[in-house]
């Protein structure tokens, strides 16, 4: 490990701080205690637009979830943001072209890893090659089309008028942060690393824990940004490309029911006893929920 | 009023009206609405009213603020409204909505897909101050500035500064109530971030904490529903005397008498109306009686306090009033040991007892709750009534309830009921989960005072009589009799107010009910029809 530059570092410490960063966003909403129903229909687990609460009897019928129409239908809202083509299509085709840039981005570091590793297991010839040639397709489009829905979205968000009052310094901030990354990427590219074997070979240093290359000026310049972006990602609204996971599938999609016996009920028991202080004088600041809650109850 | 310029720094001005609301710049309206002329006028608060209440918000007034006397009192709103919203983002006081509203407050992407989704928005004629993310947006910069506590520079790069003085404070109380909490607008957000969320917690915050709300939804309402047995204040030996005139009706109806079942113990399901229909609309209950006869349902009405009356206001802005009800609903149906607790003709009821009280039902009291929609359905679809559907050889039109249709999923019984018995069913645009909001929902239906009924007819309900005219427009001629059917107390009352205030019966031909209605009417055993149009 001695020979690793500031540059290895800098990339450990982003990917540990990316990971640090998310899990504690995870871990933060996974430990919020259950909440009340509120969820809203269409849910793609259910009949086609409908509910279990159709049937007659339901609780008495088999559940049946249709997990398979839940799954298409979230990859065609998170791969080609479905609610912004239908609803906001203006803003569509600078937002699609952003994040499914941003997606090809992700795929290409995956094929990037994927060919270091058979490196570094020695698979070499016809493999590996079509790894690194479909590495460069995926990734030059993926910046290519990342940076136009950059401007796109910098354009719109800087003349819109019912964008415009809305939109903090940080959105643009970010907005020019990602084109700053996608751009030194197609320079990297363009100038210095046509075949993405550089940026394959540092990869495969930081597995091995060895500077495998040294990466000339252009190309660290990309790594410095891609790591200092890592690091920056976890700590800003942008976590919403995982977020996703609660604010449908947790909220918006969750319509299971409280049986009795269930595990739900156990919960719901566990939080009747928090202690509630809302000061309105038609609730008891200092009591359990369930007592304040049971006021009307004879 | 430069409105163009309105900003989200403005909701802090010490001074002024944020908007000013022109019927000329409000959603065109189909024929034959669609004349200056044909608009009803909009009512001005008067000045009396002015001193004493706040009403710089739009000048039209849901709640009642008094404006301070003193710096003194000025300041204990504020620090109230700080207090609630520690409170709102706090596990112990707030588990109910910690994680939905943590969400949405941190992660929109200010995108303003949802804005045209919002029928008020887009009704007003797009004021900013209706804009989904306005209220939201103001919300999630207090938070941000005076809860979360970040530096000068972070508040400024993000874009959280805002000043959080005793207008504030009044213009969002005021706001919580321009939204109906439909959450068309949850629908289209790509991100899952929830508006119609964010004013309920609004809501919450100010009833739970500060004790403010609409007098007709605390007060008069979930109050009056615990202490007197229902939100229309009639007590149990009026519930009693009404039940009597019901059967009368009924046999003069339809030339025999039934017997209401009441407390009967033991009975299969227990059946709650919203009591509102008892003095409204009696037809309703009195439809549910005969087709129930008929069909041989096991069923009882109950006539303890609260048990006779569905609605369960607690889910517009109280989460303690909800469990209050809920529980007291839950109560009552294990004490007659039914099986089974089964809503009539009532949205809001439908949602909060099903829905959202789910979670707080434990051991004895956790009693399966369903739709009166799949048993009509089974009735219906099943042939276990005869029925005629030429009986019904009019134009109808269905609404779908928000609370029953895009917040609970029941979405197609309905229709096969009307496709079975209604010749001329038609399907406004767009419906099911898409629906448009009656523009009376999360309250505004029995928000009668001053004038803010003028402001339900012509901005929150205006996309609902755009929708009904759109369906009726091949018709529209007044000769032909028209049905809009609305399976719901409170949209019903909706649709009454503003077909009222458009007129719209002598000018369109359009009249409203419920569906039971539709299917007595369509009894073969049943001589005399069931529906009343208003010129009978």
């Amino acid at each position: 490990m001695g020979n690793l530059s500031w540059l290895h570092y800098l990339s450990y410490i982003s990917f540990l701080v990316f990971i640090f960063g998310i899990l504690t966003k995870v871990i933060k909403y996974v430990r919020m205690p259950i909440h009340l129903r509120w969820e809203l229909y269409p849910i793609p687990h259910e009949k086609k637009d409908g509910s279990y609460f159709e049937e007659i009897d339901w609780w008495k019928k088999p559940r049946r979830k249709h997990y398979l129409n839940q799954i298409v239908f979230m990859a065609q809202e998170i791969l080609f943001i479905r609610a912004l083509y239908h609803h906001n299509r203006k803003m569509w085709y600078a937002s699609f072209p952003f994040h499914f840039g941003l997606y090809l981005v992700i795929a290409w570091l995956a094929l990037l890893v994927g060919g270091a590793l058979l490196k570094i297991f020695g698979v070499v010839g016809g493999v590996a090659e079509a790894l690194q040639s479909v590495a460069v397709v995926v990734g030059v489009t993926g910046m290519i089309l990342g940076t136009i829905g950059c401007v796109g979205l910098l354009i719109m968000r800087a003349t819109t008028s019912d964008l415009k009052g809305y939109t903090a310094p940080t959105d643009y901030f970010n907005i020019l942060f990602i084109l700053a990354v996608l751009a030194s990427g197609i320079i990297a590219w363009g100038s210095a690393d046509p075949h993405f074997s550089v940026v394959q070979e540092y990869i495969r240093g930081l597995i091995t824990f060895s500077a495998a290359v040294t990466p000339s000026k252009t190309i660290a310049w990309y790594i410095t940004l891609f790591s200092l972006f890592l690091i920056y990602l976890p700590f800003t609204h942008m976590t919403h490309f995982f977020m996703k996971y609660f604010m449908w599938d947790k909220v918006r999609f969750e319509d299971e029911p409280n049986l009795r016996g269930s595990i739900i009920e156990s919960k719901i028991a566990k939080v009747l006893n928090y202690t509630q202080n809302w000061s309105a004088p038609h609730i008891q600041a200092g009591t359990k929920w369930s007592e304040t809650a049971s006021k009307g109850v004879k | 009023m430069k409105e163009n310029k309105l900003t989200l720094k403005d909701i802090s001005k010490p001074s002024g009206q944020l908007a000013e609301l022109n019927p000329e710049e409000f959603m065109k309206l189909p024929c034959p609405y669609d004349t200056p002329e044909s608009q009803p006028s909009l009512k001005p608060l008067t000045d009396a009213v002015r001193e004493k209440y706040e009403c710089d918000l739009d000048g039209y007034m849901a709640i009642k603020i008094p404006r301070p006397k003193s710096k003194e009192e000025e300041e204990q709103l504020v620090h109230k409204f700080l207090d609630g919203l520690r409170k709102l983002l706090s596990k112990e006081n707030n588990w109910t909505f910690l994680m939905p509203l943590t969400l949405s407050l941190e992660y929109c992407a200010k995108c303003q897909t949802c804005s045209d989704a919002c029928p008020i928005y887009v009704s007003s004629g797009k004021k900013e101050i209706y804009r989904p993310t306005f209220r939201a947006e103001a919300l999630r910069r207090i938070v941000n500035k005076y809860i979360r506590k970040k530096g000068k520079f972070s508040l400024k790069m993000t874009g959280n500064e805002i000043e959080l003085n005793w207008k504030t404070v009044a213009r969002l109380a005021e706001l919580a109530y321009r939204c109906t909490l439909c959450r068309r607008c949850a629908q289209t957000c790509p991100i899952g971030v929830d508006n119609g969320l964010i004013t309920h917690e609004l809501r919450k915050l100010f009833s739970q904490e500060l004790g403010i709300a609409p007098e007709e939804i605390h007060a008069k309402g979930s109050v009056q529903h615990l202490q007197k047995g229902s939100s229309t204040g009639m007590i149990q030996q009026a519930f009693a005397d009404t039940l009597e005139f019901l059967e009368d009706d009924i046999e003069e109806r339809i030339g025999r008498r039934i017997t209401i079942p009441i407390d009967k113990k033991g009975a299969e399901i227990l059946l709650i109306h919203n009591a509102g229909e008892y003095l409204s609309w009696p037809e309703n209950p009195s439809a549910f009686a005969i087709i129930f006869d008929a069909a041989g349902i096991d069923y009882t009405l109950s006539s303890e306090g609260v048990g006779y009356d569905a609605v369960n206001y607690g889910l517009w802005y109280d989460d303690v009033q909800l469990a209050r009800v809920a529980l007291r609903h839950a109560q009552i149906a294990k004490d007659l040991g039914v099986k089974k607790i089964v809503v009539g003709e009532c949205g809001h009821a439908h949602k909060a007892i099903s829905v959202i009280a789910d979670r707080i039902f434990t051991g004895e009291l956790n009693i399966p709750r369903e739709s009166c929609m799949p048993i009509l359905e089974d009735i219906v679809v099943n042939e276990k009534i005869k029925l005629d559907p030429s009986k019904n050889d009019f134009p109808v039109t269905l609404h779908d309830p928000c609370n029953m249709v895009r917040l609970m999923g029941v979405v197609d019984p309905q229709r096969r009921i009307l496709r079975k018995i209604a010749p001329q069913f038609r399907e406004m645009e767009p419906h099911g989960v898409e629906n448009y909001c009656c523009g009376g929902g999360s309250g505004f239906a029995i928000m009668p005072s001053l004038n803010f009924p003028d402001w339900r007819s012509s901005v929150s309900a205006r996309m609902k009589f755009k929708q009904i005219l759109e369906a009726f427009q091949d018709l529209i001629d007044p000769s032909i009799k028209k049905m809009v059917c609305a399976p719901c107390s409170n949209c019903k009352g909706a649709i009454r107010d503003l077909l009222a205030y458009y007129n719209a019966w002598e000018k369109t031909g359009i009249a409203y009910t419920g569906l039971v209605e539709i299917i007595v009417n369509a009894m073969v055993d049943i001589k005399k029809p069931y529906i009343e149009w208003p010129d009978m």
